[in-house]
């Protein structure tokens, strides 16, 4: 759900040039918000954004569904809203050029895929404190992956109304079928991708504690883990 | 979707048809008018042609048909769902409306399998901001590495059983799994970062230079772009 996969040519051009625009001034926000890192941390923002498109690439058995994974709320938590918009944004242009979802429609991919990225690490230093790291990365994930839903819903309906002939053309039963079936494939990612990054915050939180930022209240979180600063 | 993308790869580096001596650039063009003509068509007419001219140029680069059909038919489905949204008995808007993504996906498709990855990122990170541009070349060298562990990884929960679990103990299994793939991708960029102060990284990853080296091959480029714009011109209005 933090990924529309809608194709070219389905979405109205109000829709998807507005987003196209929207998407790269975010992103050169988010670049000159990060402007001075060193190669290394680009370097991680590659390992992750390659890990993202690997997972979603697997489906993983979910119920009678298989449901891919984006990873997006733990890769936002791990390296903050700036990079994590680049990461998001490079990530869709790469499935974009490989078939899966439009070309564009990259800057609508970017935003819904990049909000859920940038909320996650500021909903995972609140919610730390006096939880566990696996707790507070389930949460914050389960927290960014509805916004993005959010968003996605929004943007789906919106092109429906946007469409040429289409305003308040479909039928109530259509729409009511769309709706319940796009509001239970969001509970069902939340509650995946809450579930995986659960088991990723107590395998971190166990091995590599450093590479989680900190709680607000407990020290100033850290931007990168200190071998990438 | 993993052994698409990894034959789109092998073939785009492998493929020794004309399609794939032609410049990037040259590609990338013809692609990009290709695909916003896909987008705009006003008519059924031209969204077949372009669709025709998609698949004569697809099938001479030597794709395998069946890479073909699966990487280039990835749209039928949100494509129909949207068709049937908006479905109002008028099967030729319903048709206009599923050949635009196909269109686009055909051309998309052939420009990644006839193209290798650093000459088509090249021109892409020149009007992107650096740190993004270099994002480009690391996530895409990066997937590969990762992929092949990620698959090995679920492979060995299946033969452990972890699909016989309740999803609520599955999960955050296949979490500390994909967190040992955070550890692995840290170390890696640690490791990346070596080697490119090593190969004298001046702070920016350029990409190689022979996007734009024109060549005999680069004929047949433009002769597809002519007919597209032959169609174009021919069958704007043709409803």
């Amino acid at each position: 759900m933090t990924h529309l996969h809608i194709p070219d040519g389905v979405l109205p051009p109000l829709l998807w040039g507005p987003g196209l625009a929207l998407a790269l001034a975010l992103l050169l926000l988010a670049v000159r918000a990060s402007r001075g890192e060193t190669p290394r941390t680009i370097a991680y923002q590659g390992a992750l954004g390659g890990l993202m498109l690997a997972v979603m690439s697997i489906p993983i058995p979910l119920f009678a569904l298989e449901y891919c994974l984006t990873l997006a709320g733990p890769v936002g938590v791990l390296l903050g809203p700036a990079a994590g918009f680049q990461v998001a944004f490079v990530v869709c242009v790469i499935l974009a050029l490989l078939g899966q979802g439009g070309i564009t429609v990259v800057g609508l991919n970017a935003l819904v895929l990049g909000v859920s990225v940038a909320v996650a690490r500021p909903l995972y230093v609140r919610l730390a404190a006096g939880r566990s790291a696996a707790a507070a990365l389930a949460l914050a994930t389960g927290g960014a992956q509805a916004v993005a839903g959010l968003v996605w819903f929004a943007l789906l309906l919106l092109a429906l109304r946007m469409s040429p002939g289409a305003v308040g053309a479909i039928p109530t039963a259509r729409a009511g079928l769309f709706a319940g079936v796009t509001l239970a494939l969001w509970l069902l990612a939340i509650a995946a991708e809450s579930g995986v990054a659960f088991g990723i915050g107590r395998f971190l939180a166990r091995v590599r504690p450093d590479l989680l930022p900190a709680a607000a209240g407990g020290g100033s979180p850290a931007r990168l883990p200190r071998s990438l600063a | 979707m993993i052994n698409t993308i990894a034959q789109i790869d092998f073939v785009a580096s492998a493929g020794r048809s004309p399609w794939h001596r032609a410049s990037a650039l040259g590609k990338l063009v013809l692609a990009g008018a290709a695909v916003l003509l896909a987008v705009f068509v006003p008519g059924l007419k031209l969204a077949l042609a372009l669709y025709a001219i998609g698949w004569v140029v697809a099938l001479t680069s030597r794709l395998p048909l069946r890479l073909l059909v699966a990487a280039a038919g990835y749209p039928l489905l949100f494509a129909t769902l949207f068709a049937a949204l908006r479905w109002d008995g008028d099967w030729g808007d319903a048709l206009r409306l599923m050949l635009r993504p196909l269109t686009a996906s055909l051309y998309l498709v052939w420009l990644v399998g006839t193209t290798p990855y650093p000459d088509l990122f090249a021109p892409l990170s020149r009007v992107l901001p650096r740190t993004v541009g270099d994002g480009l070349f690391l996530t895409y060298r990066a997937l590969f590495e990762l992929l092949a562990r990620a698959q090995r990884m679920f492979r060995a929960f299946h033969l452990r059983a972890a699909a016989a679990l309740p999803a609520r103990r599955r999960l955050p299994i296949a979490g500390e799994g994909i967190g040992t793939l955070v550890l692995h991708g840290f170390e890696r960029s640690q490791r990346m970062y070596s080697v490119m102060l090593l190969r004298g990284h001046s702070g920016r990853i350029c990409g190689c230079r022979h996007y734009a080296e024109w060549s005999g091959a680069d004929l047949w480029v433009v002769l597809a772009a002519c007919a597209v714009a032959a169609a174009a011109v021919l069958l704007w209005r043709a409803g």
